[in-house]
Parts: C-alpha cells; structure tokens; sequence
C-alpha cells in the first residue's frame, strides 16, 4: 500500500488562517493551494511522503473517518455534527474560533414562553446539533435542513429559530435576529484516522507531534 | 399522482444479495475459519436469530441493546429480539445448557447478525460474524490464546501480517475512581481521553490533582507494545491500575511466546467501543489499510463467570484478503461419459453440464472445455 499520508483540509476561511501553523510544522504546499480557483484538488507539499487535498469542511470529518485522509483539519462543530467512532482529535489548534448559537428573530413575541414549547422548528445546516441539544431539554427540533441563508428563515416563516455559526455577529444583526443563547465555542482541531494511527503508529504519531511542536512555537 | 411500481431489485437500505462468486467465497471463508477454529478445540453452536429480549439483552448484551431489531411473538405474546452479535447468546449456553460442561469451555460460532442501524463506514445491517468464546478461564495465557487464535483464523484464509491493537478499558475508570473526580470532571475527561485530545486531558488532570498526574503520561504511552509497555512501567500507578498494567504486560507476553512475530500496539487509556469488557480488550486490523478484521476481549459471562472472546467480521476479511482464482469450470458437452465427468470432478473440476445442444462453453462461462476426453483450457478472459 501507498505510505503516503493524506492531509485533508477545509476550504474557505480556515484555510487562510493556517498557513503559518503549516508552515511552523514544516509543512509546505504547492503555492495554488489556497487559491480558490486552482481546479487543483489534491497538492503535493515538500515531503514527499505528504500530499494536501482541500475539500468542504464537512468533508473533511468524512475523507478522515473513511480513512481516504489520515489527518485533517476541521471545525469542532463539525465534530460535533458528526460525532464518529472512526475519528480522534487529538488537538485543538486554537484558530477559526466562532460559536455554534441558537438566534431569533429581535421581534419575538414576548408573551412565547419557551419553556412551554413541545417543539420548535430550527433552520440549520447542523440538524443533529440541533436534535440533540432541543432534546436536553424536553424539546422536539423540527429540522428544516439549509446549506447556506439561515438567517433569512425567521423572518420569511421557515423556521422559528436558527442554530448557526456565528463568528462577530453582525450577519445576524444585519438580518434582524439576536443571538439568544452559545450551544458550544468552536476553535478548528487536528483530527486523525483510527484505524491510521492504531496501524501506522509511528507516522502519525510523529505528525500529531510536530503540529503540537508548531502550536507550542511563538508566531512569528 | 403517479404511482410507479418500486424496482423489484430495490433492497432495504444495509441490505444486499450476496451473487456468485462471492457468496460462494464468504461461505468457503466462514467454514476455513471455522475449520481453523477447531483444530484449537473449539466446539462449534449454533444459537437461534431470534430469542427473548430479556435473555438476549441481559448482561454484555445490553451494550447492543439499541442496535437490536425486536418483534412481538404472537405465540407466547413477549417481545423477542433479533441477535445483533452472537456473543450474548453463546454466553447464554454456556450459564444454561452447558453449565455443567467441565470448565473451561471453548465454543465457536458462525452465522449472520442484524443491526438496526449501518456505521457511518458501512451502511450494512446484516453482517457475517464468526468467533470464539473461551468460558471459566482467567488467567494472561488464556487471553492470549484468543487472540493467538483469531490471527491463526485470518492467516488460514490468506491475510497475513495483521496487527492487534491492546487496550485496557478498565483502566481510566480506575484511575479516575482512585482520584475521586466530580462526575462533571469525570464526564470532561472521559471526552477528553476518547478524543485523545492531550491538552484537554491535561488541563482536567491537574484539576484532579496528583492522583491523575499519570494520565497524560499513560496518553502519550499509546504505540508499539514494546515502548508501551515501558512506559506503563515506569507510570507510578495506584495499585489496582497497577494490577492492570502487570496484567496487560503478562497478556502480552503470553501472545509473544506463541506468535512471536505479530505485531502489537497497546493504548492503555482508550476505552472507546468497549463498553462491557473487564481486562484486555483486542482489534485486530488488516495489513495496510484494509481496517478491522475483528474484535473482542475479556468480560464477566452470565453468573459472573470469567470469559474472553472475539468476534471477526467475514465481510472486511473478504475485502482485505487476496483474491484466488476459483476452480477450474469444465463444459461437458452433450453425451459426455457419465464416468469421465466423475473422474474430472475427483481431479478438481466443477462440470457444467450441456442440456441441449444449443449450449456451448463460452455462454455458460466456463474456463475449459472436453476435447477428446481431456479438459482443454479456453482462450478467453477468466471467469
């Protein structure tokens, strides 16, 4: 079988974020690969024993579950969506911080009383975040499922609330809806393969170490 | 409104038919195993699909409790569950019926297994599932023979070079009960620690205090067995995880002593995925990255009675294993000797016999054809 190991990145906004960690862990891409129109998927870094692929953040949890990739790097609140056996996330990177929320509409009716509910209908591209942390407390989520616009759902009738990432909160503000409560922060972590590290202990170990070495490191 | 008629070849979702050749290829995996099995004296059950859900969830069966499907049976009018593994009924047996069979016990099963719901790696519902149980022993030697004996089971259908992961379940509950950790301490580090997110652990260790100062060491320690195990030794462990500790190191001796090449890891603070398991608990992965072949370890059978098994799944061997070619398909053409087709198939031929004489070797996918009285290999690709 091929040795080389995979590392799976998540395209967008994290990706501009990471380029000093990759480079404090030695790790240098082919120069296209936070390029967003490079048609390029998959890039080759320095070592020749590590190849880059960028994909959608959600992707990210599934090529490293499938073992497609053997570390990744992805949001904890896509961890949280996920939650699969298959992936250990041994570090928290500490960049990409935002939050996973619950917002409303800033004209709620205040005579509501959430605590009465029996269910409530959630826009949300995190339905099983959603299920779970309604269900906590008593509350059946009815998942109406988006991939992008939630914050227009309260206000054209899809949904009551949203469960959303929020980073500054001004998207929100600037679509009428207030931030009512943080499910979980979120900062981006290093994942890996189980079955990867339990069988190439000693190379995916030694990559765990030099991301923990390249956090440890001042930036520069 | 339309009303189109579902495809007649549309299963539910997890299940498939299995068509030539590979139902003939897991069936002839499933009986090598079983045969390797036996030549270590292990004597084969045959438990029903389906028993009582309150025997068939009962003791280690209730870790699979939310993966079982039940029906009501209109007969005695009590819910009965479909087996999603075998290893609680086998336990079952040997606490009723072979309760007084002299211990210690060794028994081996074969058969297909429901789930209610696919992993998110593969989305089957009915899987193959082999193995084997080894009841009223508690010692290093006989964990080591189950795990001896799973590897001898892949070697005998051609999958060599696996490695078997160790880990020791009951190892963190030790440390954290000797530490007397809030249970909201407890709940963050038990995440941590599944994660194997080290900072995590750490930082919830030192609010822990000294007592779990060994924890991020014993994180660390997870690798080949060999580094592993050092560092177990030098850890300044409470006694019962000490205890622990000497007893993974004894395992693992007992296994080196009787499979001196295999490769071993050991993770002494992963708990994840065995939930009812008491001392070592195995996975055996495939060469490369071909994945589980199997799991297993040692658990408390019904009454309380020490037990090792483990389980393997035909399925993932069948994908890790190389592909042999199948016999040799012989067309018999019409009027073939009834006695040379006998002959033939005594030297090692399936024959696929003409029934009229429209048939002929090449749409009945055979490999050879008679000419002559002699077998005559076809020029085509192989079928």
């Amino acid at each position: 079988m091929s040795e080389t190991i995979i590392l799976a990145l998540p395209k967008g906004r994290i990706l501009a974020e990471l380029g000093g960690l990759l480079a404090r862990a030695g790790i240098v891409p082919a120069a296209d690969y936070t390029e967003e129109d490079s048609r390029r998927l998959r890039f080759p870094t320095s070592d020749p024993l590590l190849d880059v692929v960028r994909v959608r953040p959600f992707d990210v949890a599934t090529f490293v579950a499938h073992g497609a990739a053997q570390i990744g790097i992805c949001g904890a609140d896509v961890l949280m969506e996920f939650d699969d056996a298959e992936i250990y996330a041994p570090l928290d990177l500490g960049i990409g911080r935002c939050r996973v929320s619950i917002a409303e509409s800033e004209h709620r009716d205040a005579a509501e009383n959430p605590a009465q509910w029996s269910r409530v209908s959630v826009a949300t591209k995190y339905p099983n975040i959603a299920r779970r942390h309604f269900a906590a407390r008593g509350v059946q989520a009815e998942i109406v499922h988006l991939n992008g616009a939630m914050e227009l759902a309260p206000s054209l009738g899809l949904a009551q609330l949203i469960v959303d990432l929020v980073q500054t909160g001004s998207t929100l503000k600037a679509n009428g809806l207030v931030e009512t409560e943080v499910i979980a922060p979120v900062t981006s972590r290093l994942i890996v393969n189980r079955t990867a590290l339990k069988t190439r202990p000693e190379a995916i170990g030694a990559w765990i170490e030099r991301f923990r070495i390249a956090l440890e490191a001042p930036a520069p | 409104m339309t009303d189109d008629t579902p495809n007649p070849a549309l299963l539910p979702a997890g299940f498939a038919d299995a068509l030539p050749p590979e139902a003939e290829r897991e069936a002839a995996f499933v009986e090598a195993i079983m045969a390797s099995f036996a030549l270590h004296g292990y004597e084969r059950v045959k438990p029903p699909l389906l028993e009582f859900e309150d025997s068939l969830l009962a003791g280690s069966g209730a870790a699979i409790a939310e993966q079982t499907f039940r029906l009501m049976d209109p007969v005695s009018q009590r819910m009965m569950g479909l087996r999603a593994d075998t290893t609680p009924q086998v336990a079952r047996i040997a606490a009723t019926r072979l309760a007084a069979v002299p211990r210690p016990l060794r028994l081996s099963y074969a058969g297909q297994v429901l789930r209610v719901r696919g992993t998110q790696l593969s989305a089957a519902r009915q899987l193959p599932q082999v193995g084997v149980e080894l009841i009223g022993a508690e010692s290093a030697a006989a964990d080591a023979e189950v795990a001896v004996v799973a590897v001898e089971a892949l070697a005998a259908v051609g999958i060599e070079n696996p490695s078997l992961d160790i880990t020791l379940p009951t190892m963190a509950p030790s440390l954290l009960d000797d530490a007397e950790v809030s249970p909201d301490l407890r709940r963050r580090l038990a995440r941590a620690l599944d994660r194997k997110d080290a900072a995590a652990v750490a930082e919830a260790a030192a609010e822990g205090g000294a007592a779990l100062a060994g924890l991020t060491p014993l994180l660390h320690a997870a690798g080949p067995a060999d580094g592993a195990l050092a560092a177990l030794a030098k850890a300044s462990l409470p006694p019962a995880a000490r205890a622990i500790a000497d007893n993974a190191a004894a395992v693992i001796a007992a296994i080196l002593a009787r499979a001196p090449g295999l490769r071993i890891t050991l993770d002494p603070v992963e708990f994840r995925g065995f939930r009812y398991h008491t001392g070592v608990a195995f996975t055996l992965y495939g060469p490369g990255a071909s994945g589980e072949m199997g799991r297993g370890g040692r658990y408390l059978a019904q009454g309380g009675e020490p037990a090792t098994g483990i389980s393997l799944y035909p399925d993932a061997m069948l994908r890790a294993a190389p592909s042999a070619p199948g016999p040799a398909r012989l067309f018999l053409p019409l009027g073939t000797d009834v006695a040379t087709a006998r002959r033939l198939r005594a030297e090692g031929f399936v024959t696929v016999a003409a029934l009229s004489a429209q048939d002929d070797a090449e749409r009945l996918r055979c490999s050879h054809t008679l000419v002559g009285g002699t077998p005559v290999a076809l020029k085509r690709k192989k079928v």
